[in-house]
């Protein structure tokens, strides 16, 4: 459910337009196309949901748009997948007391890049641009990173004065729209990030409704104030794969050999998609179809890609069969939650992970305050997903001056720090159980999947039986 | 007046930028000579020096540029001027795809045609393109003007923000959501006066001006039908 469909542009009389929204007849806190207006039926096929899409389809004339994640309950679950940790055959480590490493080098590959980006963690703050974030919430992530020794990343939004401020390490992203690209900011960053595409809508470009075009953000993408921006999937000056090697050769003599080249793909196949991106980037950013957004077509959210937890081995496997892993590193991100489902991440292959909507719960997201404003749009703390609005109660996506002061930079930073300090020990403590003196020597061996499925998708051993499931 | 030799060859690109930029704080001009139609040449340039290329090049060249004055005695291949903020190009003879792709400021000069793509996603700046312009050019340009003095492709000024694409010959076929508009005297004013400095001043231009129709600007459910263009 996504459009603010509950809210009555025209109270008094009915008009055509409440004709067509089913209002005549309707019953207040009932408005038709919202699934919490029916009733569940026999049908397992025509739920409340499906009645209610009709509905609103034949209401807007278009399909739904939404912020946050996927809401299909296919999508492979990290709560399939255990860690077996040591016992009589492996030794472990001190949980307590033995150390583990955590730093992560990203951009390495030999003898190409002199600046590789150094993290003291696996993890770090995923792209997500000023205009679908508030500038405090970009600031906040920023503050929040630096202070445990991990780095942000731009979004499509151009950089952010007030993010590369706070960021001791931050990624340009240059996406398709090239909103702000700007020689100055290229040479000003950390690394830069090539969008090819995002888990939320591979195949699709960025997408931020006119309620979050301000005057700032409007100026920072050259558009005009107030549109509904739906950005570009193809780059304009590059086609295939050889453009995409001279383009970032160019990117390189831009920035001196300096700094490291990123390309971002949202996982659909990523065996063929990984093996190609690794002839000619430092890091690959692999987002699965969980991975989270500001605004995408619902049916992109729910019914494209494939799940982040799928999608790691066979990037894995395209590194190995091309020769590159270790030289190329692999990023991934989607629907990662904690430090639990990250060293999962680890130990199917990553060498490090990214989190959006994770950290957005760090600063608030979801938290249950101001119950009036989420009631306002239609929703409640814990089932928010209205990113897209710009009417985010907590004042984290959204550009309006007075819900932006919700968001209190400092204590948001420290919450972030907070955060990302807790998922790094649950990751080491995982990795210590495992016997394993790094997290980035978690294995897949240290892995049993607990459903068929699970481990048919993974190639991870069925728990017991100790063999993949295969056919 | 020093003016000194930049040998291109099947030297490496890196060593060929770097003395560019080194010397470009020091010389008053840099010839630049074989270039063999090689790609990223003369990039990420912000001095105002005149680098003379004595031939073709490839991709990108004078892309991402924040000042630079940059003459190609040749081709050039996609992207010319990609991302440039400042700065000039001037092509002597015909430039591939998206030419000035992104573009955010300055001019670019193309003396024969320009392939499909002119000006996608422009963000500021000047395009004069001498000879046609192929299909989809102007495509989401922002701000900034496209101009040329032959024909458009198809496609024209498809989904335009509020760039414009400007046309002295015709127009093969108009893009989604555009359309020409007579333009203002005072705009063609400024429009012939640009070509003025480059010598191309000619009054009697019938100018058409390939703008956005604004309905692709916003989702409106009361009118559907218009999403079904695209
Ligand atoms: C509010 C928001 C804005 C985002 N903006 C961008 C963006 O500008 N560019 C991009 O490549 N990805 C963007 N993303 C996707 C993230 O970079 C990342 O791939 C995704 O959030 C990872 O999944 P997770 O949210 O489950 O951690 C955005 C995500 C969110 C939640
Ligand atoms: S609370 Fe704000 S950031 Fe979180 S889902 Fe709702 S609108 Fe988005």
């Amino acid at each position: 459910m996504a459009d603010d469909l509950s809210i009555n542009d025209s109270p008094n009389g009915l008009s055509h337009e409440d004709l067509v929204a089913l209002r005549d007849g309707a019953v207040d806190g009932r408005p038709a196309g919202i699934p919490t207006s029916y009733d569940h039926g026999e049908s397992i096929r025509w739920t409340p949901k499906d009645i209610a899409d009709i509905h609103a389809m034949s209401r807007l004339g278009r399909y739904q748009i939404r912020g946050f994640t996927t809401a299909n309950r296919r999508m492979a679950n990290w709560n399939d997948l255990v860690f077996v940790p040591a016992t009589a055959t492996r030794l472990p480590l001190e949980g307590y007391r033995e150390s583990c490493d955590t730093k992560t080098v990203l951009g390495d590959r030999p003898g190409l890049v002199s600046n590789p980006i150094e993290l003291d963690i696996p993890i770090y703050i995923a792209s997500m641009s000023f205009g679908a974030l508030s500038a405090s919430a970009k600031a906040a992530l920023g503050r929040g990173a630096s202070k445990v020794g991990t780095m942000t990343c731009s979004g499509e939004g151009g950089m952010l004065p007030e993010e590369r401020e706070a960021s001791k390490t931050m990624v340009y992203q240059m996406t398709p729209s090239r909103y702000g690209l700007d020689l100055e900011h290229l040479r000003q960053a950390d690394g830069i990030e090539i969008v090819i595409g995002q888990g939320a809508k591979p195949g699709t470009g960025g997408l931020l409704l006119g309620m979050k075009i301000s005057d700032r953000v409007a100026r920072m993408r050259s558009l005009p104030v107030g549109v509904d921006q739906r950005s570009t999937v193809r780059h304009p000056d590059f086609l295939g794969a050889d453009d995409l090697l001279i383009k970032i050769e160019e990117l390189r003599e831009a920035t001196d050999y300096r700094i490291p080249i990123f390309v971002k793909l949202g996982a659909t196949r990523p065996r063929f998609d990984v093996a190609m991106a690794a002839k000619v980037a430092d890091v690959i950013v692999l987002d699965g179809a969980e991975g989270g957004t500001g605004a995408s077509p619902e049916l992109l959210l729910d019914h494209t890609g494939i799940p982040t937890m799928t999608a790691i081995p066979a990037a894995r496997e395209a590194l190995e069969e091309s020769g590159m892993s270790g030289e190329v590193k692999l990023v991934a991100a989607g629907g990662i939650r904690n430090g639990t489902d990250a060293a999962k991440a680890l130990a199917l292959g990553a060498d490090a992970v990214m989190i959006g909507t994770a950290a957005l719960m760090a600063l608030g997201c979801n938290s249950p305050r101001y119950l009036e404003d989420y009631q306002k749009i239609g929703t409640s703390p814990g089932k928010c997903h209205h990113c897209h609005t710009g009417r985010c109660p907590v004042g984290i996506t959204t550009q309006d001056p007075f819900l932006e002061t919700r968001l209190h930079v400092d204590p948001a930073a420290d919450r972030v720090a907070r955060y990302l300090t807790a998922m790094t020990m649950e990751i080491t403590m995982l990795a210590k159980a495992c016997g394993k003196s790094s997290v980035h020597n978690l294995e897949m061996e240290d892995l049993r999947a607990l459903s068929l499925d699970s481990s048919a998708l993974t190639g991870v051993k069925l728990a017991g039986v100790d063999r993949p499931f295969t056919w | 007046m020093t003016v000194v030799t930049v040998e291109v060859g099947d030297r490496p690109l890196r060593q060929i930028n770097r003395e560019i930029r080194a010397l470009a704080s020091t010389a008053t001009e840099i010839v630049v000579t074989d270039p063999l139609s090689r790609h990223n040449l003369a990039v990420a340039l912000t001095e105002d020096t005149p680098v003379r290329i004595l031939g073709n090049v490839g991709y990108y060249c004078g892309g991402l540029n924040s000042g630079g004055v940059i003459h190609v005695e040749g081709d050039c291949g996609w992207g010319v001027g990609e991302a440039m903020a400042r700065g000039k190009i001037t092509i002597d003879g015909y430039a591939g795809m998206s030419v000035g792709a992104s573009m955010r400021g300055g001019l670019i000069h193309i003396k024969g045609s320009a392939g499909p793509r002119c000006g996608v996603a422009q963000k500021g700046g000047d395009i004069v393109v001498e000879g046609n312009i192929g299909y989809l050019s102007g495509f989401m340009a922002h701000t900034g003007r496209i101009i040329t003095l032959g024909d458009a492709g198809d496609a024209t000024g498809d989904s335009l923000w509020e760039g414009a694409v400007w046309v002295a010959g015709d127009i093969k076929s108009l893009g989604v959501d555009s359309h020409p508009v007579e333009p203002p005297a005072e705009e063609v004013a400024e429009v012939e006066e640009l070509l003025d400095g480059l010598g191309l001043a000619d009054s009697t231009r019938d100018w058409k001006k390939v703008v956005s129709g604004q309905r692709l600007w916003y989702f409106e459910s009361r009118d559907s039908s218009a999403w079904l263009m695209i």
